[in-house]
């Protein structure tokens, strides 16, 4: 008998879907925009953490050296290097071979090397520091420990860049949270009240079950399932234009941008996302509408 | 049987919908509540079937203390009752068939089962020949029907309606109220809110009068 009841209300909550198809169209939309907002803004904020991840794995320091080194000399200052816990990589960079970069940097400027005598290049160790470690104070105070050796003359470091993408990245964080926050309840806000019109204009259905003996849960039943479908097509829908607007958005926003344009890149959602966005969906569509219809029960 | 005692209920202070009602209406009773627009009719019903509860007073079907049912075992007193409104309450969004099938899917039966039942109440209110018509197709008259057809499916002990022919002519009103007179032959109490004198006349058995929330008169032709 439970089978038969339940299989009943599967198929009342397929036909009030189909015979309320227009105000469920609307519901559904409603929620696909709202998860299509928290959607885009995640896309968004992927692409951020993926830049901030891009420049700290290509952080690089310069260290210029004195040309007269001998190489035991060299052996040493790189042994030094390498000894901090932040160095990945060391390359030497001879300064015929800082020369010869620049040449082909820079074609445009062939001539004035070619009317040097001299190289004004100097030789240096280009140290690769290790991926994600964007701990600054620990950056510099190595830097200060290697210029002070014998033999280095300068050093060349983007720490400039460094700063402004740590101060960003915690702002972009920041800001993520807190929109975040306030779009997530603005859509359980809309979603739940857009249930409840729903549930409110089946009121009469809900009186009439009532009425004939119908006990709360045969009653909650099919709003349950309805609220279900509901959410996780909405989210669905909001996950296609999403997909959509990943693969489109690029054409659109064309070299306008300038090197900004990297900023505003919208990077697919992974896996987890996705499941947490349906999963959002789908509890918000269910416990919206088993709230609504609830106090519809009373007595 | 149905014994009220004392039955006191207020919505609003300091006017009373009903004042001290106590009344017995036995098994197999033909029973009309009448009384002017305003004189508690429909609250008494609605306290019957425990749409609401009284501000005092008890109520006893078949020496069970009705306002004693926790709220989540009410369905099981509903389903030994049927109910016909004046606005007939049906879905518009079903069939005749669907409409009348909800007592029944309620309570889990098979469609076979579902089928034969509800042909047979159709049948009953001559409605048979309309079952997959949606309701929007039907007179005031047919819909009327369908409502009592739904109310009668489940075989109920207890059959309750509110104004059922407020909305029909005298001459479908009529023919509404023999096939009330059919249903209570089969078994069931019939108890119906009207203000209908002519009908009340010719098919009343036992007749309360109301007025102003108070029981004024009593009629018993048996």
């Amino acid at each position: 008998m439970i089978f038969r009841q339940l299989w009943y209300l599967i198929k009342a909550a397929a036909s009030n879907l189909w015979s309320f198809r227009g105000r469920n169209l609307i519901s559904t939309l409603i929620i696909g925009f709202s998860f299509l907002v928290i959607g885009i803004f995640l896309a968004l904020s992927n692409n951020l953490t993926h830049l901030g991840q891009q420049l700290s794995n290509n952080l690089a320091i310069s260290f210029f050296l004195d040309k007269k080194l001998k190489p035991e000399e060299l052996e040493l200052i790189k042994a030094r290097i390498l000894a901090s816990e932040l160095v990945d990589q060391v390359t030497y960079v001879s300064s015929e071979d800082a020369l010869r970069r620049f040449s082909q940097n820079f074609p445009e400027l062939k001539d004035i090397l070619d009317n040097l005598k001299t190289n004004p290049f100097p030789p240096a160790f280009e140290v690769k520091l290790k991926e994600k470690i964007l701990n600054l104070s620990a950056i510099v105070h190595f830097m200060e420990h290697i210029k002070s050796l014998k033999g280095v003359v300068d050093f060349q470091f983007n720490q400039e860049w460094v700063e402004k993408m740590d101060s960003l990245s915690r702002i972009v964080k920041a800001v993520g949270f807190f929109l975040g926050g306030i779009l997530i309840l603005a859509s359980f806000f809309i979603i739940s009240n857009v249930v409840r019109l729903n549930v409110f204009a089946r009121k009469n259905e809900i009186e009439i079950l009532r009425l004939v003996g119908a006990t709360n849960t045969f009653i909650r039943i099919p709003f349950l399932i309805e609220g279900f479908v509901l959410g996780l097509l909405g989210s669905l829908i909001s996950l296609l234009i999403l997909f959509l607007l990943i693969k489109i958005f690029p054409i659109y926003v064309g070299s306008t941008l300038g090197a900004a344009r990297e900023l505003f890149i919208l990077r697919p959602l992974n896996l987890g996302q996705i499941i947490w966005l349906n999963a959002g969906g789908v509890v918000t569509g269910t416990l919206g509408s088993v709230t609504s219809v609830s106090r519809f029960l009373r007595i | 049987m149905i014994e009220l005692y004392h039955i006191w209920k207020q919505y609003q202070k300091p006017h009373w919908a009903l004042s001290d009602v106590s009344l017995e209406i036995n098994t197999g009773d033909f029973c009309f509540i009448t009384g002017p627009s305003g004189s508690g009719k429909t609250t008494l019903l609605k306290i019957i079937f425990r749409e609401i509860l009284p501000t005092e007073g008890q109520i006893l079907i078949d020496g069970v203390n009705i306002l004693k049912i926790p709220d989540h075992k009410i369905y099981k007193l509903r389903r030994t009752m049927g109910i016909v409104f004046q606005d007939f309450r049906l879905l518009f969004h079903l069939s005749v068939f669907e409409n009348v099938a909800i007592p029944l899917q309620v309570l889990g039966l098979p469609y076979k089962e579902i089928r034969r039942r509800v042909f047979n109440a159709l049948r009953q209110v001559n409605l048979h020949n309309k079952m997959w018509d949606f309701p929007q197709r039907l007179s005031y008259g047919e819909q009327q029907r369908v409502a009592i057809a739904r109310a009668i499916v489940n075989n109920p002990k207890i059959l309750l309606a509110d104004e059922p022919t407020g909305n029909l002519d005298p001459e479908l009103a009529f023919e509404i109220m023999t096939i009330f007179k059919e249903i209570n032959k089969q078994g069931a109490t019939v108890i119906i809110g009207s203000h209908d004198r002519e009908l009340i006349r010719h098919f009343g058995d036992k007749i309360f009068f109301l007025q102003k929330g108070k029981i004024i008169g009593r009629e018993i032709k048996k």
